[in-house]
């Protein structure tokens, strides 16, 4: 197993380089730079050469990535030029915000999809399962953008039931451990600060969860009506085993290895949601971040994101991988 | 281990917990003040659309930061409320040698700092001194753009494109009495006192902060601690700095009770951000702020209609479409560049595209900017001297390309896409064939800059009220994005841009509008009023042209 871990992490180091090019040059080759998205239209040739020089950015190319290589051995990812603060601060600032959302939303969707994938196989063909194959196909093909709007309009526009928008009420001053603002609260018994967090988590999470709710609902459902149909599972009830038993020990849980690959997957695919849902909400998380950077030609902060976001990809799926074998052991490769 | 024990109470809680979010709908809105004045118990919230860069004003040079130093510092001079025209802030009278290379400035008495020193005319000096005697990373076009724009460089220069300094020198001569000397006199004063980026901050401060460094390699330099933070900076302003929460993106604001001036209505004023139009729209109407900037020209009616109040600014900006004479030479054929100003109706862009309040353009600088001229040759919408003038040019089949910038506003161009819509028709109209050029802005302020584009838009917004804020971003000589030479336009603005005497000086500038309108080096389309939207619970400050609010104006009713 360890040995399966280490071999898994190390193949991370060749395709974080590649990337690492790929990215640079990619985005040098872009036309502009940042010497005209930081100065406003009326600079004078000078100073826009000035500011170049001073950013390093007239160096041959192949100097200017060893230097970022360098940079990056010591941990350092250099610094984002529209904030001017460290690129890594930046990134420790915003990631709480989408990693907040992201969790609501696979939380949602576990806590849902499982009970009523399993339910609507158990009664296949039902009222309830009719409902759930029909409602996760809408679920599937609404495009998260669009139900966070409407969602938005709904609930915090005409009902007034919950915040339109932020991560937390403007002006409550909660202390700020982790940045996650539900933990925070938690932990600093501030009761008030994390439940304030969660009504703004409700409706982002909520938009946000459509998709992976909807997936593993159907693979769920899919994967249970395959388990229930294997011999074993008659074997276990023939041999007159508690049905409780039966559902939980035998069908739950050799139904839960492809859903577990799903739900690793929409990890990584929600976060690309969420950059889509913290535009609606105005939650400021990594999204708008990296889209702001784009517009400045802002190198480093869109360099180190895209790089923090990539390796945090690959961990996940390791850690799908991981967890799958463990619920599997056929897996585990010897 | 995957326990379906856990998914189930996992689950029951998850759904106790949307249950009960949905039962109890209690959003704590900021609708909901606390009792008694509201004033005093529930914070002002205002969404900018990005964050401040720096509680430090030199070390800055956009909107949003100086949305917010504004509250905290004051400057030397300032605009009077809600207008152009240059008045006295920390300073109750000012004027200049006849040189125009000293400028001396009589302090108000009793002026305070949010760190309980006084202001004098000492403190005044050790900002500039400092300002002045910058080094290493500071020296970054980027970090002290504007002090570069108006004085020039440092006390010691470490790059050779670093500009000639022209500030001399700060003297106290008595308590309340700050001379500045310059080395040149320039057409950038006395407006640069005025400029939110020369803050006056406390002296105190400056001591603490001098230290500070911009620290990192030149390739990524990190701005000090103190300039992200709240705690050490204090300046003169009506609102102190208490909070700046990067986590939340807000900066809470907070009434400075000995304040020289009116003291502000609102007792906490918080600034958030809100990059999308759309999410600050709907915050508003949500109820989750009360105010914010930038508004969309298309929600300016709506909005209004829905009770909310959009009060609108006087314009500060143009929008001009620039001829590109190098790289296009039939643009040099001053008939054609004529015939596309008389093609092009921009009454109808400025009746349909802009916000209430904007105004078709006559020359390169609204109005309201001392040295616009009422005699201009003026170009007016006329299909059909524009095809003959094609004609006399021998360009009546003219094929051209025009560049318009995408996934971008500015304040003075609020639809580039429709704008450029109208213009292709109304050329397409007279004959003339029309390809559209499109890019991101990041690409198209370069491309432009370079001759790339024949015919493009582009605008400006001004710092304060100078015709040679206007006039000299484009035409104090030769520039590559317009690609032409004319020697009598460009030995004017020296002239202009040098003699000390305002009232020669608007004279002069009257010429010089009334030759760049015969020359026609481009097409002033029109000046808008970028749009700020209050809640109608609140009475919005004076809106001011350049976009100066002052929030201590600001209440609730």
């Amino acid at each position: 197993m360890l040995r399966f871990i280490v071999r898994r992490t190390l193949q991370l180091v060749p395709t974080l380089v590649g990337l690492s090019v790929l990215l640079f040059f990619w985005l040098r080759q872009l036309p502009g730079g940042p010497e005209y998205a930081l100065l406003g239209e009326d600079a004078t040739p000078e100073q826009r050469a000035a500011l170049r020089r001073a950013l390093g950015l007239d160096d041959p190319l192949i100097v200017q990535y060893w230097r970022f290589v360098t940079r990056l051995a010591e941990g350092d990812l250099g610094t984002s030029l529209q904030t001017g603060r460290p690129v890594l601060d930046e990134f420790a600032l915003r990631f709480p915000a989408t990693a907040e959302l992201a969790i609501s939303a696979i939380v949602i969707a576990v806590g849902i999809g499982i009970p009523l994938g399993y339910l609507a196989a158990r009664r296949r063909g039902g009222v309830l399962d009719s409902a759930v194959v029909g409602g996760s196909l809408i679920g599937i093909c609404t495009p998260v953008f669009f139900l966070a709007f409407v969602l938005k309009v709904i609930f915090a526009e005409h009902l007034g039931w919950f915040p339109s928008a932020f991560r937390q009420t403007p002006g409550f001053s909660a202390t700020r451990i982790t940045g996650f603002f539900v933990l925070d609260g938690l932990m600093t018994r501030e009761w008030d600060s994390a439940w304030d967090a969660i009504t703004h988590l409700a409706l982002p999470g909520l938009a946000l969860s459509s998709i992976p709710l909807a997936v593993i609902v159907r693979m769920t459902r899919a994967s249970v009506l395959e388990v229930l149909a294997e011999d074993y599972v008659r074997t276990a009830e023939a041999k007159g085993l508690h049905r409780h038993v039966v559902r939980t020990r035998h069908v739950l849980r050799n139904a839960m290895l492809p859903v577990t690959t799903a739900i690793g997957l929409q990890t990584g695919a929600l976060f690309a949601g969420a950059v889509l849902t913290e535009s609606v909400f105005a939650f400021g998380g990594i999204g708008s971040f990296v889209y702001a950077s784009t517009q400045t030609r802002d190198y480093p902060a869109l360099l180190g994101f895209i790089l923090i976001i990539a390796c945090m990809y690959v961990l996940i799926n390791l850690l799908v991988d991981i967890s799958y074998s463990l619920l599997d052991p056929r897996v585990r490769v010897s | 281990m995957f326990k379906p024990e856990s998914a189930r109470s996992l689950s029951i809680t998850a759904i106790a917990m949307i249950m009960a979010l949905i039962a109890t709908g209690c959003a704590e809105s900021t609708r909901e003040g606390g009792g008694g004045d509201p004033n005093e118990s529930q914070p002002l919230v205002f969404a900018g659309a990005g964050d401040p860069r720096s509680v430090d004003p030199v070390l800055a040079n956009d909107g949003e930061t100086f949305r917010v130093t504004r509250q905290i510092y004051d400057t030397l001079l300032t605009h009077e409320p809600g207008g152009t025209k240059i008045v006295g802030g920390l300073a109750e009278s000012w004027e200049q040698s006849d040189d125009g290379t000293e400028w001396t400035f009589k302090l108000r008495d009793g002026v305070k700092f949010h760190d309980g020193e006084a202001l004098d005319a000492e403190a005044v000096c050790a900002n500039f001194n400092r300002w002045y005697n910058f080094t290493g990373n500071y020296q970054n076009s980027n970090q002290t753009y504007y002090w570069q724009k108006t004085f020039g460089g440092f006390a010691e220069n470490e790059d050779k494109d670093t500009p000639e300094a022209n500030f001399s020198s700060c003297s106290a001569p008595e308590e309340l009495t700050a001379v500045i000397k310059v080395e040149e006199p320039s057409a950038n004063y006395p407006g640069a006192f005025s400029l939110a980026s020369f803050g006056i901050m406390s002296p105190k401060v400056i001591e603490k902060v001098t230290d500070e460094k911009v620290t990192g390699d030149p390739g990524s330099p990190v701005l000090p601690d103190y300039s992200q933070e709240a705690g050490t900076v204090a300046g003169t302003g009506p609102y102190r700095l208490v909070d700046w929460d990067h986590d939340a993106q807000e900066v809470t604001l907070e009434r400075f009770d000995d304040y020289w001036g009116e003291k502000a209505k609102v007792k906490t004023l918080i600034v958030k951000t809100i990059s999308e139009e759309a999410a600050r729209k709907q915050a508003l109407e949500a109820g989750d702020i009360h105010g914010y900037d930038l508004v969309a020209p298309a929600d300016v009616e709506p909005l209004k209609q829905a009770g909310f109040r959009v009060p609108v600014r006087d314009v500060f900006n143009i929008l001009y479409l620039a001829y590109q004479q190098e790289t296009s030479e039939e643009l040099a054929d001053r008939k054609v560049r004529q015939a596309i100003a008389h093609a092009v109706d921009r009454q109808r862009i400025v009746d349909t595209i802009l916000p209430e309040g904007g105004k078709v353009a006559r020359q390169f600088i609204p109005e309201t900017v001392e040295g616009w001229s009422p005699d201009v040759t003026t170009y007016d919408f006329d299909p059909e001297k524009a095809k003959s003038l094609l004609k006399e040019a021998g360009q009546a089949d003219l094929e051209i390309d025009m560049c318009f910038p995408t996934e971008v506003t500015r304040p003075y161009m609020p639809a580039p896409q429709d704008i450029f819509d109208i213009i292709k028709a109304d050329l397409e109209a007279v004959g003339i064939t029309v390809t559209a050029n499109s890019m991101p802005w990041g690409d198209y302020i370069p491309y432009t800059d370079s001759g790339g584009c024949s015919l493009y838009l582009l605008g400006w917004t001004g710092d304060f009220n100078e015709a040679f804020n206007f006039l000299g971003t484009w035409f104090d000589g030769y520039d590559s994005g317009w690609g032409f030479r004319n020697d009598e336009l460009f030995a004017l603005m020296d002239e202009v841009s040098s003699v000390p005497d305002q009232e020669r000086r608007t004279k002069l500038y009257q010429e010089v509008n009334r030759e760049i309108m015969d020359y026609l080096p481009g097409l002033p389309i029109s000046h808008s009023p970028p749009s700020i939207a209050f809640a109608p619970n609140v009475n919005p400050p004076a809106v001011s042209p350049l976009t100066q609010e002052n929030f201590s104006e600001a209440s609730f009713k």
